[in-house]
């Protein structure tokens, strides 16, 4: 299987990036059989189950770093794993990378991982993202969809718009 | 002369807790626990629609998603006096089940066993000493020559490389590690092993919540699982029967490994039976009703003060006043703003800070008291809760566990030594043990229940005019996690949650009463005042989940443990 894994914080403001890109991607775009898109939240090491035995997989999280707001980053899986300590990659990076490391051990990792990072602007409480952040979710829905392309996996764009806000906007559910 | 120690995360991998130690002569004289990220989440929830809180409840934290959303849907429940389905709370039942025993496998496996075995020692075992031992305490087909060598090469393989990777911070060598190299590799090898079974149990949560975490079949009056026998797209007797299968296979592992490791590293380690009691009255509520209407409970709830197990009074019921009526919290050393102790209903979360005083404010945490007093929630309180009270299935595997334990170290231990650090280990393994024959019998009053030809699933909920308030509360992995809610007009108007963290993380009170963590370091040894792996061992033992009290969003900080010896 492959996994396309939304991380991150939708109460948080810039943190909610990773599932608002993995809705996005859902919403516009039909993929093969072998994938499944997923907004798993913040989940630490209860990342596991989706990293266990994966031929691939995909990360769409927030990462820390000095560029400015809603630059977008991609990183491998030896990028992540071999990352000198100090060098942090994302907020949830101690989760992924523990999670990642741990199945490493274990030779249940996955095989490839690719990690689209944004670098946010204010992950204060909010429902929304702020502007140059919102204006990244495009550019990385692409990235995912180029990204499958390259493991083999066929991905059709099929609706321009990614449809009605998501259910922590909405107000009205 | 004394010295002072800031550990700073404390916790692996959820967020960030700093804990201070003042230590003199070895050991802790003072502790101070300080949660360092503002938590108000519950101020997006008003002005919502009550029958929707429950998915916001459950991102409030990412490993704790599941707890979170039963316990908002019982408070909105518990508000309308709304009765649920046979079928929608046995459904919820085994998914709180379920995700317990993978919650408490992967505390004690991946988060916390490391503080006690020492993996590099491993490289150093004997094969088939290792394997004569394992022989000799559980027969469980993993436990082969074969396995074992298998992991050591592994083991020496990564070593040779220069490359520990998820290893590589631990306190390898430390003089406060003390088991045998054979013991090592076992504990290492089932370490391994884990993370098969934590996927197991986990898949559970994903087949009758739909998704985990953030499972999506809950409803304020129900559950949305349709059931169809004849129909492959619902729950049908295929999807059962595979969650059977599933929570069996998590069964064995449980009950033949789990619980052998535990008591075998317990028993090695016996002085920290001394070491980390704390607090010693304890808080539980009752868990896995048995029918619709929750008249009984599979886990029973209650009340201990001061570690006397001949006095134990019960919390019996969603409803029970005991329970509603003692919950409050302090703000008296929390960053907001006043002075007050109020119930849950009353409060609110104004947050005003202030620069880090031991003496004043220190800690973003509130602190939550019953009656008035300090308690500890989690494992251990679940199960001397259960005990005091007759519970058989705790009573049994408590025994078993002290009389196994106390065969290996050569002595009688009585149910006292659970008052520790270790007594932490052994509680959750011992109520996981408990779950994991109760999630059967669960399974099969779900069977039985849709085989009468029940279907139902859900009861619609309706919102009269005016005020409701509302709790609603589960005994989780972590303990006892409550919602309270209060609604007007069919919005929620205020929401409270009183988390487990909260509880035994939270700063001292307005009487000065220090909180369970801070209480059970005191008096803990510290051999390496540069390297705290003591204080590390009786603050993992209570499963810290900080981001649960607090939030996820910590960007600092990528070690185990940012120790500064001031």
């Amino acid at each position: 299987m492959i996994y396309v894994l939304g991380l991150g914080n939708v109460l948080m403001g810039d943190d909610g990036f990773g599932p608002t890109v993995v809705r996005e991607f859902s919403a516009t775009h039909v993929v093969g059989a072998d994938v499944e898109v997923v907004d798993v939240g913040t989940p630490g090491l209860d990342m596991m189950p989706w990293l266990y035995d994966a031929h691939a997989v995909i990360i769409v999280d927030t990462i820390k770093s000095d560029a400015r707001p809603g630059t977008l980053r991609v990183y491998d899986k030896k990028e992540i794993l071999h990352h000198a300590p100090s060098v942090r990659v994302g907020p949830h990076d101690p989760g992924v990378k523990e999670a990642l490391l741990t199945l490493e051990f274990a030779g249940r990792g996955p095989r490839d991982v690719v990690l689209v990072g944004v670098v946010p602007g204010d992950v204060g409480m909010a429902l929304e993202l702020t502007d140059p952040v919102r204006d990244a979710v495009p550019a990385a829905v692409e990235v995912i969809a180029g990204t499958l392309r390259r493991f083999g996996v066929p991905v059709a764009h099929v609706h321009a718009e990614p449809g009605p806000a998501p259910w922590w906007q909405d107000r009205h559910v | 002369m004394s010295t002072h120690i800031t550990v700073d995360p404390i916790t692996r991998i959820e967020g960030h807790l700093r804990i201070d130690v003042e230590v003199d002569g070895g050991v802790v004289k003072k502790a101070w626990s300080s949660g360092q990220m503002f938590r108000g989440i519950e101020r997006i929830l008003v002005g919502r629609d009550p029958r929707e809180a429950w998915l916001f409840t459950q991102r409030f934290c990412g490993v704790c998603t599941t707890v979170h959303a039963i316990t908002s849907v019982r408070a909105v429940e518990n508000a309308l006096k709304l009765e649920i389905p046979p079928n929608a709370q046995y459904i919820r039942n085994l998914i709180v089940a379920a995700h317990a025993m993978h919650d408490h496998i992967v505390h004690f496996y991946q988060l916390s066993a490391l503080d006690w075995v020492d993996v590099v020692s491993a490289l150093k075992a004997d094969v088939p000493k290792t394997a004569a031992l394992a022989a000799s305490l559980s027969d469980w087909p993993g436990n082969s020559s074969k396995q074992f060598q298998a992991v050591k090469d592994r083991l020496a393989g990564f070593v040779a490389k220069g490359q520990l990777g998820i290893f590589t911070n631990g306190y390898w060598g430390h003089p406060a590690m003390k088991l045998s190299p054979e013991v090592n590799l076992l504990a290492v090898s089932h370490y391994l092993q884990a993370l098969e079974y934590q996927r197991t149990v986990n898949q559970v949560v994903a087949i009758l919540g739909s998704k985990t975490p953030n499972i999506q079949n809950l409803a304020v009056g129900g559950v949305a699982n349709a059931i169809n026998l004849d129909n492959d797209a619902t729950l049908n007797m295929a999807r059962l029967y595979q969650v059977k299968d599933l929570l069996d296979s998590a069964k064995q592992f449980i009950q033949q490994v789990y619980f052998v490791d535990v008591c075998a590293i317990g028993a090695m380690y016996a002085p920290w039976l001394g070491h980390g009691a704390g607090v010693t009255n304890y808080l539980a509520v009752p868990d896995l009703p048995t029918d619709a209407k929750a008249t009984t409970f599979d886990l029973p709830g209650g009340t201990i003060f001061n570690g006397d197990l001949a006095k134990v009074t019960p919390i019996a019921s969603f409803e029970d006043p005991y329970f509603q009526k003692n919950v409050s919290e302090s703000i008296a050393h929390s960053w907001y703003d006043g002075d007050w102790q109020r119930h849950p209903y009353e409060e609110d979360t104004v947050p005003k800070y202030s620069p880090y005083s031991a003496d004043g404010k220190y800690s973003w945490i509130k602190s939550p008291r019953f009656d008035g007093h300090v308690m500890q929630v989690g494992p251990l309180a679940q199960v001397l809760v259960g005990f005091a009270q007759g519970h058989e299935p705790t009573v049994r595997w408590a025994k078993k566990t002290l009389e196994t334990a106390g065969k290996v170290a050569g002595v009688t231990l009585t149910p006292a030594v659970l008052h520790s650090t270790l007594g932490r280990h052994a509680a959750r393994m011992i109520r996981t043990c408990v779950i994991s024959e109760l999630a059967d019998k669960h399974w099969g009053l779900l069977a039985e229940n849709i085989g009468k030809g029940d279907t139902r699933i859900f009861n619609e909920p309706v919102f009269p005019k005016g005020e409701q308030q509302g709790f609603g509360f589960h005994e989780a992995p972590r303990g006892t996690l409550s919602h309270w809610i209060v609604i007007e007009d069919g919005k929620i108007k205020n929401y409270q949650a009183v988390v487990p963290s909260t509880w035994n993380a939270g700063p001292r009170d307005a009487k000065n009463q220090a909180g369970p963590y801070e209480a059970a370091l005191v008096g803990n040894p510290i051999a390496d005042p540069e390297k705290p792996l003591e204080v590390l061992r009786t603050i993992h033992s209570f499963d810290p989940c900080i981001a649960c009290a607090i939030h996820t969003l910590d960007v600092e900080g990528n070690e185990i443990a940012n120790v500064k010896a001031l």
